[in-house]
């Protein structure tokens, strides 16, 4: 087996990551994007999550970097875990609480959520015994 | 006797949890005008609550873990999503802490900060740091 290949939970991470990054730059609330006056930094920690958690899948995938085998005391599927569920929450939270939200807010919580799926899928794929 | 004892990584994180608890219903924000000032706390939605209760969420997550194994002698599993507890408060203490400092640094627009965000911005950072000083500690016999 080609071990290049990305399992689906790596795709999950990657695809989710990506859309976050993009949804970032779009209409968040109002006129501003996750970038923008009175968002950044604190609407911007939802793509730096899954934008840490997509490089660090891709890095290692596709660019053959070494990366330490833990960070913290976490080994790398501890933190997609924590890192995935902290966007989704934040990004669900953002949604509620925000007045006038944009596709950018939509997409964003999308893009985590699928950082956060893959993220448990993850689990599985190189059983860690997180679940199941 | 009573010989509960909690180490000092204990105390902080129970003493973070009880500040950010009571930081939370003192005002985060306030703002002037209409002849007099109005304040926000962090339930509130002009304060842009729930994403303000997720510190609190951290914080209160963190001190009941400890009052609740400390005192109360409840057994909780020892490993949740494959994370030993001390990796549970180091993730929670991160997340308060750096939500907390993303805030103060956030543009408020007329928005003033208030007490009850000076408490949580408090107990965010020393929540992260008793969870360093929990992890750094020897086991308990």
């Amino acid at each position: 087996m080609d071990n290049k290949q990305p399992t689906p939970g790596e795709w999950a991470i990657m695809g989710g990551g990506a859309l976050a990054l993009v949804a970032s730059f779009l209409e968040f609330a109002g006129d501003t994007s996750a970038w923008g006056e009175g968002a950044f930094p604190i609407v911007t920690l939802i793509p730096l999550y899954a934008l840490v958690m997509a490089l660090q899948v891709a890095l290692t995938k596709f660019a053959n970097v070494r990366l330490p085998d833990r960070v913290l005391g976490f080994t790398w599927e501890q933190v997609h875990l924590v890192l995935g569920i902290f966007a989704t929450v934040m990004a669900l939270f953002w949604l509620i609480t925000a007045d006038d939200t944009g596709i950018g807010a939509i997409l964003l919580l999308l893009g985590a959520a699928a950082a956060c799926a893959g993220a448990f899928m993850l689990q599985r794929e190189r059983t860690t015994g997180a679940i199941g | 006797m009573n010989n509960v004892k909690l180490s000092p990584a204990n105390i902080v994180i129970l003493a973070a949890g009880v500040v950010m608890l009571i930081g939370s219903f003192l005002d985060f924000y306030e703002v002037d005008g209409f002849g007099g000032s109005f304040g926000f706390n962090a339930w509130d939605s002009d304060a842009f609550f729930p994403v303000t209760f997720i510190p609190v969420l951290c914080g209160v997550a963190m001190a009941l873990h400890v009052a609740l194994t400390t005192f109360a002698k409840v057994q909780l599993p020892e490993r949740v999503l494959g994370m030993g507890w001390n990796q549970i408060h180091i993730a929670l203490g991160f997340q308060a802490a750096i939500m907390m400092i993303a805030f103060l640094i956030h543009d408020k627009g007329p928005l003033d900060i208030a007490i009850g965000f000076w408490l949580m911005l408090l107990a965010g950072i020393a929540l992260l740091v008793g969870a360093v000083m929990r992890e750094r500690e020897p086991a308990a016999a």
